[in-house]
């Protein structure tokens, strides 16, 4: 029947193997994006692409252009350069809001409705079938905590709730990709570790998430790959091991060797004694295990080996010292 | 499209009721219709007056009342208008709103069409009370009670329309003067290009007509005075075309075409400015 159909449409008749499915297109791409208000530039040629199914984390600090980025994602604002797609479409397209989940950084709900009211209307502008609305309606009230205060008013609210009612609202629908623009920035601290659980759940089910933060450790806790932006350019890309990785401590405690036993090995990194302790800096995670057996190829006692990378805190200091 | 619009139009209705607008405005209308009510029966029953003296002072004094519910009318439309896109905007209401699939313009059209539906129930509620009260109390039923409704429901369209595009730029309060302005310069236009008409000074009329065309709010008035006066009035010309009060004919087809036009203008204007504006 299939064949048949083919051939009245004028396509030709397929005798090969299928054709390998299409890659999905990334999550999210931007090519030079550009937003200048006037003379002051906020967004400098932004390019990035976030893979689907990744969290990804968007650090900067206050006033860097994160925000300005996520609002032309979503076609609150209009680029003046470059261009981006967002699940495979262009900035802004109405379609793909549908399959798109928004925290503002800037989180209010209409105060006169309950919580449950307000999750009823993000369902009803979805077009979610009206059969969907309840359990949906339960399940993001329930992942988000607020299931005991559905039917109170947002007006009685904290802020931390209404933060919190902001992520079930983007929720709704599954999305393929979740923006959170500060997402734990009212919340406490139970709050921000349902933050960092809801995330690694919307990873699990294949979701992409764009998390816009200048909290370091919510990145280091949940992001596959981050992008530290300064002054609206990014100023590194990677996962979190090629921002850090390269830049690993090894303390050792070594004995059955000379005090500066140390002293063959100093050509790669840099090396001091400490006490019972010595400590090499900038050597190649990699390395570590021959080095290791070198030690003991040596006649040493390895007692303790204990990596230590630099924090993503230390590190994003040294990329904005940088500029 | 219709769906979206519609679900914008409900939530807008459902605001106003539960921020107990249209109770506080329903108190206040009772209120003024009630001591309009003391007042006609009080006109009624002077015995200082013939009764001749009286048919005519009540057509007049209803006018007068009219006014003042038409001026209440503008001033609410004015006043759910001015807030609706601006105050969402600053307080951030709109931004999970505007992410969702559907256009700025079905957010617009649904906000209007909302405060629309409010505004007509208000204007009817407000016409059909004072006119109810004052024909129970007087016996005096004006020729065109429903015409007059839909004329003060016009001239609050315009402001709410107004307003409404305001919103989509300024502040809530900002909105909302240059509004409730706009609204008292019509007026006053129309009150000099009577005056102009009565003395024949050309310059004056003009700015009467150049009024009524630039906001058409005064224009509407005169359609409801119009249908508010009694026929004996209009045939004896009792009062001249200098009265700010009297009408003599009613908005001709030509100029009920434009005030259409000139809604939709301004409505497209507000979707226009809604939609490049960045949020």
């Amino acid at each position: 029947m299939s064949q048949t159909s083919s051939a009245e449409a004028g396509a030709p008749a397929s005798t090969g193997p299928a054709p390998a499915p299409v890659p999905p297109s990334p999550a999210v791409v931007t090519m030079g994006l550009h937003k200048r208000y006037g003379r002051a530039v906020a967004v400098r040629s932004l390019s990035v692409s976030v893979g689907r199914g990744e969290v990804f984390g968007f650090l900067g600090p206050n006033g860097a252009g994160k925000t300005t980025v996520v609002k032309m994602l979503l076609g609150l604002i209009r680029p003046t350069g470059g261009e981006g797609l967002v699940l495979g479409a262009p900035l802004g397209d109405r379609e793909t809001r549908r399959r798109v989940g928004y925290l503002p950084e800037l989180f209010r709900f209409q105060p006169w409705l309950t919580a449950r009211e307000v999750l009823q209307l993000h369902c009803r502008l979805l077009e979610m079938p009206r059969a969907r609305w309840s359990p949906s309606i339960t399940d993001a009230l329930q992942t988000v905590g607020l299931a005991a205060r559905a039917d109170d008013k947002v007006a009685g609210f904290s802020k931390g709730m209404q933060q919190r009612l902001g992520l079930g609202a983007a929720l709704l629908g599954e999305p393929e990709l979740v923006v959170l623009d500060e997402p734990t920035s009212a919340l406490d601290p139970v709050g921000r570790h349902d933050v960092r659980q809801i995330t690694r759940q919307l990873r699990s089910r294949g979701a992409t998430v764009f998390l816009n933060t200048h909290l370091l450790e919510e990145a280091e806790q949940v992001c596959d790959r981050v992008a530290v932006i300064d002054g609206g350019s990014a100023v590194a890309t990677g996962t979190l091991t090629e921002l850090l990785g390269r830049h690993v401590r090894v303390r050792l405690k070594v004995s059955g060797l000379a005090g500066d036993w140390w002293l063959p090995f100093s050509g790669s990194g840099t090396w001091r004694a400490e006490g019972e302790w010595t400590t090499a800096e900038g050597v190649e995670p990699g390395r570590i295990p021959d080095l290791v057996a070198c030690i003991v190829g040596r006649g040493g006692r390895v007692e303790a080996v204990v990596p230590e990378h630099q924090s993503l805190e230390d590190r994003f200091l040294e990329l904005l010292g940088d500029r | 499209m219709t769906g979206r619009v519609l679900t914008i139009a409900a939530l807008t209705v459902r605001e106003a009721t539960r921020r107990r607008l249209l109770a506080a405005l329903a108190v206040i209308t009772v209120a003024m219709v009630a001591l309009s009510a003391w007042g006609f029966d009080r006109l009624e029953r002077s015995h200082r007056i013939t009764s001749g003296e009286a048919n005519l002072a009540v057509p007049q004094a209803l006018i007068l009342f009219m006014f003042m519910f038409s001026f209440v009318v503008a001033l609410s439309a004015s006043a759910i208008a001015s807030p609706s896109v601006s105050s969402e905007v600053e307080s951030g209401v709109l931004m999970t709103v505007v992410t969702r699939p559907i256009r700025r313009a079905e957010i617009i059209l649904g906000k209007w069409l909302g405060l629309a539906a409010l505004l007509a129930g208000y204007a009817a509620a407000v016409c059909g009370l004072e006119i109810g009260v004052v024909d129970a109390v007087t016996g005096y039923l004006p020729p065109g009670p429903v015409v007059t409704a839909v004329y003060v429901f016009g001239e609050g369209l315009l402001l709410l329309t107004l307003a409404l595009l305001l919103s989509t730029r300024m502040s809530t309060l900002a909105s909302g003067v240059v509004g409730i302005a706009a609204f008292g310069a019509a007026w006053l236009g129309g009150v000099v290009g009577s005056l102009g008409t009565a003395l024949n000074i050309g310059a004056l009329s003009t700015i009467g007509q150049v009024s009524r065309v630039v906001l058409p709010t005064d224009g509407l008035w005169h359609g409801a005075i119009y249908y508010l006066e009694p026929a004996a009035i209009l045939h004896s010309r009792l009062t001249g075309t200098g009265d700010p009060f009297f009408a003599l004919s009613s908005p001709t087809w030509g100029y009920l075409l434009w005030v259409v036009v000139w809604l939709a203008a301004v409505l497209g204007a507000c979707v226009f400015s809604f939609q490049r504006r960045e949020l």
